[in-house]
C-alpha cells in the first residue's frame, strides 16, 4: 500500500513536473512573444518605387522596440515582395495570417494590390491598416480596416477636388481632362470630371492614353483647340515627364489658370531633378511638402533619419509622398495595441474609431470606414525652381500649399503660362 | 483498355481522392493558398504543351488565353450570375474558339514568326479589357466569389479542390491527345511539316485542332481565378509572367509527353511558391532563368527525357 501511495506520489509529481513548463511557461512566453506586423512590399516589378515605404515600416519599429515596445513586447515585422503583382497577394496573406501568425496587417500597396486581401480580412475578421489604395475599404466596408494614407470620405471621387476648389476660385469654366489608361489616373479624372460638372465647369475636353505614349505633341494641341482655362492631367511619370515636355515644346493657350492636379512624378526625387525649372507653375497633390505649415519636430526627426539609409539604398532621397505615411501605419497600430491593452482586433478597431490618434502627420480621427474624416491630400504649387538641384527642394517655398486652407502657404500664382516663365 | 490506360485512371482517382480529402486532412489555409497557383501552373503548361510540345509551335500568347478566361468567368459571374462550373465551361469553350482564330491567322507562319504573332494577341486582348468599361478597364473589378459548399472547410480549399480537378481533366484530355492519332499526326507535323504534308497527313486542321485544345485549357485555367484574388485586373490577368511560365515549365520538363509539363509546374511552380515567402522573388525569378537556361544546355529534352534516357541505358 505504502508502496502504491508513493508510486501515485511520484506519478503526481511526474506529471506536475513535465506539466509546469507548459503551465508556467506558456504565460510567460506569450507576454515574451514578440508582437508580429505583417505586410507585402512592391520590392521589384512596376510598382518597386514605392519600396522606400519600408524604410518607414523599419524606423517605426526600431522607435517602438527602442521604447521598450508594445505592452511590454517588442515588435517584429513580417515582410514579404508581392513583385507588384495582385496573383500574389492571396497566398502571402495567408501565410501571414495562418503561418507567421502576425497580430497586426498592413496591406500591400495601392487599390489593385489590396483589392485582393479585402474579401480575406473581412471573412477572417482581422485588423488591417490600409496603404494608399484609393477608396480601397469602399466595397468590403470591413470595420477593421484604416487608412494610413490622408485620401479622406468618398475619396474615389473627391481625393482631387482641391484642384478643382482652386480652379472655381479662379472662375475657370471650362476644363480640359486627360488621363493615362491605368487604374489610378482612370480613377482620378473620373472623380475630376464628376466634381467638374458638380461646379458647372464644361468639359471641352476629356480623352485617355494609352499608357506607354511617349508623344503628346497633337494630344496638346487638341486642348488649345478646346480653349480650356484649366487643365487636369492624371498621369504617371513616364508621361508627366512627356507631357511637361510636350508643353514646354508645342506651347499652352495664355488663358489656363491651373495646370496639373493628379500627375504622379513630380511627387519623386528623380523627376524633380531631372525636370527642374520646367515644372514651375505646375499645380500637383501631394502628401507632404517642407511648408511652414506641415514641418513638425516629430517629421523633420523622420527625415532626418531617412534620408541618409534612403541614399544608402538608393531610392528617393526626398521621400516625402510615401515613407511617411508607412510610419504612420505603425504608429496607428501602435495607438491601437497600447490604447486596447490587446492584439484583439475588435478591441483595436473599437478604439482606432472612437479615438484620434496623433502622428508624425498630424492628429487623424476615422469615418467607420476607416477613411480619415478630413481629406488632407495636398495641392501643391511648384515655384523659384532654379537648376535641377533636388536639395532645393527640402526648403520652403518652392512647393507652396496652396490647398487644404488649414495647411495653405501660399496663394495660386497664375495664369499658367507667367507663372511657368518665373 | 490498355494496361498504362488503367494506370492512369488509378492514378487519376487517388490524386481526385487525395484532393477531395486533403482540405479536411489539413487545417492550414495558406497550403491551399499556394497549392492553388501550383496546380493553375500545371493546367496552363499542360495546355500550352498540347500546341507548343506536340506540334512545336512556340504559343507565346498564353498569357493572352489565361486573361480571357479570367475575365469572361468573372464577367459571367458578376453579370448573370452563373455558377463557377459554367462559367469554367464557358471559358474554355471560348478559348477553344480564339484558339480556332488565333490558328487560323497564325499558323501559316512559323518559327519566330509565329511566335511574335501570338504574343501580339495578348497586346490586344489586354488593350481591349483596358478599354471596356463593363469590364472594370484599367481599375480592375471586384468579384466576391461564392460561398464554399458545405463539402468543402473554406474558400481557399474550395477554389484548390476546383483547380484540382481542372488540372486533372487538362492532363487527361493532354494524354489522350497524345496517345490518339491526333498526337500522332502533330508529332509528323513537329518532325518535319513538308514531309507529313506529303504523306497526306492534315497538317493545318491538326494545328487548329491543337490550338482550340490548347486555347481551351488554358482559359479553363483562368476561369476560377477571380474567386482566388477576388480581384482581377488587365496587367495581371495578362501579365507576361504567365507566358514564360508557361514555356519555362514543359520546357525544364520534358515537351514530348504529358508527364513533361506536370513534373516542370510541380518543381518550379513549388520551388516559386517557396522562395516568395523565404528567400526573395528577384532570386526567385534568376532561379528560372538560371534553371531555364542550364536545361536548354545540358538536358533539352527536359526531366522527363532525362529520366527515359537512364532507364533505357538500364534497359539496355
Amino acid at each position: 500500500m505504502k508502496t502504491r501511495r508513493q508510486f501515485h506520489k511520484l506519478v503526481a509529481a511526474t506529471a506536475a513536473g513535465l506539466a509546469a513548463p507548459a503551465i508556467l511557461g506558456s504565460k510567460v512566453f506569450a507576454q515574451d512573444k514578440p508582437i508580429r506586423v505583417g505586410a507585402s512590399v512592391s520590392l521589384t516589378g512596376p510598382l518597386a518605387s514605392t519600396k522606400n515605404g519600408l524604410i518607414g515600416y523599419e524606423l517605426w519599429r526600431d522607435d517602438v522596440n527602442a521604447a521598450g515596445g508594445l505592452l511590454g513586447r517588442k515588435v517584429e515585422l513580417v515582410m514579404y515582395d508581392d513583385q507588384s503583382s495582385a496573383a500574389n497577394v492571396p497566398a502571402i496573406y495567408s501565410k501571414l495570417v495562418d503561418v507567421d501568425a502576425c497580430d497586426v496587417l498592413f496591406s500591400p500597396y495601392g487599390a489593385n494590390l489590396s483589392a485582393p486581401v479585402m474579401p480575406f480580412i473581412k471573412q477572417r475578421d482581422l485588423f488591417m491598416i490600409g496603404m494608399f489604395g484609393l477608396a480601397g475599404n469602399d466595397v468590403a466596408k470591413h470595420d477593421k480596416f484604416f487608412h494610413s494614407g490622408p485620401w479622406g470620405p468618398n475619396s474615389g471621387r473627391d481625393w482631387a477636388r482641391g484642384f478643382f476648389d482652386l480652379a472655381k476660385a479662379q472662375g475657370v469654366k471650362k476644363i480640359a481632362i486627360i488621363n493615362a489608361d491605368l487604374e489610378f489616373s482612370k480613377n482620378a479624372a473620373k472623380g475630376g470630371a464628376e466634381v467638374a460638372k458638380e461646379y458647372g465647369m464644361e468639359i471641352v475636353f476629356n480623352q485617355s492614353y494609352p499608357p506607354n505614349t511617349s508623344d503628346f505633341s497633337s494630344m496638346i494641341r487638341n486642348i488649345n483647340a478646346g480653349d480650356p482655362e484649366a487643365i487636369f492631367i492624371a498621369s504617371y511619370p513616364a508621361d508627366s515627364t512627356a507631357i511637361i515636355r510636350g508643353v514646354k515644346e508645342i506651347g499652352i493657350s495664355d488663358k489656363v489658370k491651373i495646370f496639373g492636379g493628379a500627375m504622379i512624378g513630380p511627387q519623386y526625387g528623380a523627376l524633380l531633378s531631372s525636370l527642374g525649372p520646367e515644372l514651375n507653375g505646375l499645380v500637383n497633390s501631394h502628401t507632404f511638402v517642407p511648408e511652414p505649415s506641415m514641418q513638425t519636430p516629430a517629421i523633420k526627426g523622420f527625415f532626418d533619419r531617412y534620408t541618409p539609409i534612403a541614399v544608402k539604398q538608393g531610392v528617393d532621397p526626398l521621400g516625402y509622398y510615401i515613407p511617411p505615411f508607412y510610419y504612420v501605419a505603425g504608429q496607428l497600430a501602435a495607438a491601437a495595441i497600447i490604447g486596447s491593452k490587446s492584439v484583439d482586433p475588435a478591441k483595436m478597431a473599437a478604439f482606432l474609431h472612437a479615438n484620434s490618434v496623433d502622428t508624425i502627420a498630424g492628429k487623424i480621427a476615422f469615418n467607420e470606414i476607416g477613411d480619415w474624416k478630413e481629406r488632407r491630400v495636398l495641392m501643391v504649387q511648384l515655384r523659384g525652381i532654379k537648376g535641377n538641384d533636388l536639395e532645393q527642394f527640402r526648403n520652403p517655398g518652392h512647393q507652396v500649399i496652396l490647398d487644404p486652407p488649414s495647411l495653405k502657404t501660399g496663394d495660386l500664382a497664375g495664369p499658367y503660362n507667367k507663372a511657368r516663365a518665373s | 483498355m490498355k494496361k498504362s490506360s488503367l494506370l492512369f485512371l488509378a492514378g487519376v482517382i487517388i490524386v481526385l481522392a487525395l484532393g477531395f480529402l486533403m482540405p479536411w486532412l489539413l487545417r492550414n489555409p495558406f497550403y491551399f493558398f499556394a497549392g492553388y497557383v501550383v496546380l493553375q501552373y500545371v493546367t496552363i503548361a499542360t495546355g500550352w504543351n498540347i500546341l507548343g510540345g506536340y506540334a512545336g509551335y512556340i504559343n507565346f500568347g498564353a498569357a493572352g488565353f489565361f486573361g480571357a478566361g479570367v475575365y469572361l468567368s468573372a464577367f459571367l459571374f458578376t453579370t448573370f450570375g452563373l455558377p463557377l462550373p459554367l462559367c469554367i465551361l464557358a471559358s474554355g469553350v471560348f478559348g477553344a474558339i480564339l484558339g480556332v482564330l488565333m490558328g487560323y491567322l497564325t499558323l501559316r507562319i512559323q518559327g519566330v514568326y509565329f511566335a511574335i504573332a501570338t504574343l501580339g494577341l495578348v497586346v490586344v486582348l489586354e488593350t481591349i479589357v483596358h478599354n471596356i468599361s463593363g469590364l472594370g478597364g484599367a481599375s480592375g473589378m471586384a468579384v466576391y466569389g461564392p460561398r464554399p459548399p458545405a463539402w468543402s472547410p473554406g474558400p481557399s480549399q474550395f477554389n484548390f479542390t476546383v483547380m484540382l480537378v481542372i488540372a486533372v481533366a487538362s492532363v487527361a484530355l493532354a494524354r489522350w491527345v497524345e496517345i490518339s492519332w491526333i498526337g500522332r499526326g502533330l508529332r509528323a507535323v513537329r518532325a518535319s511539316e513538308d514531309a507529313a504534308e506529303c504523306s497526306g497527313v492534315p497538317t493545318l486542321r491538326l494545328k487548329l485542332v491543337a490550338c482550340a485544345l490548347s486555347g481551351a485549357v488554358l482559359a479553363a485555367a483562368g476561369a476560377p481565378y477571380p474567386f482566388y484574388t477576388s480581384f482581377v485586373e488587365p496587367v495581371t490577368a495578362f501579365s507576361l509572367v504567365i507566358g514564360l511560365n508557361a514555356i519555362a515549365m514543359p520546357l525544364i520538363g520534358g515537351t514530348r509527353t504529358w508527364v513533361g509539363p506536370v513534373i516542370g509546374a510541380l518543381l518550379l511552380a513549388s520551388v516559386q511558391q517557396i522562395a516568395t515567402v523565404t528567400i526573395s522573388s528577384e532570386l526567385n525569378i534568376l532561379f528560372v532563368g538560371a534553371v531555364l537556361i542550364a536545361f536548354v544546355a545540358f538536358a533539352p529534352g527536359g526531366i522527363s527525357d532525362l529520366f527515359g534516357r537512364n532507364k533505357g541505358r538500364a534497359r539496355s
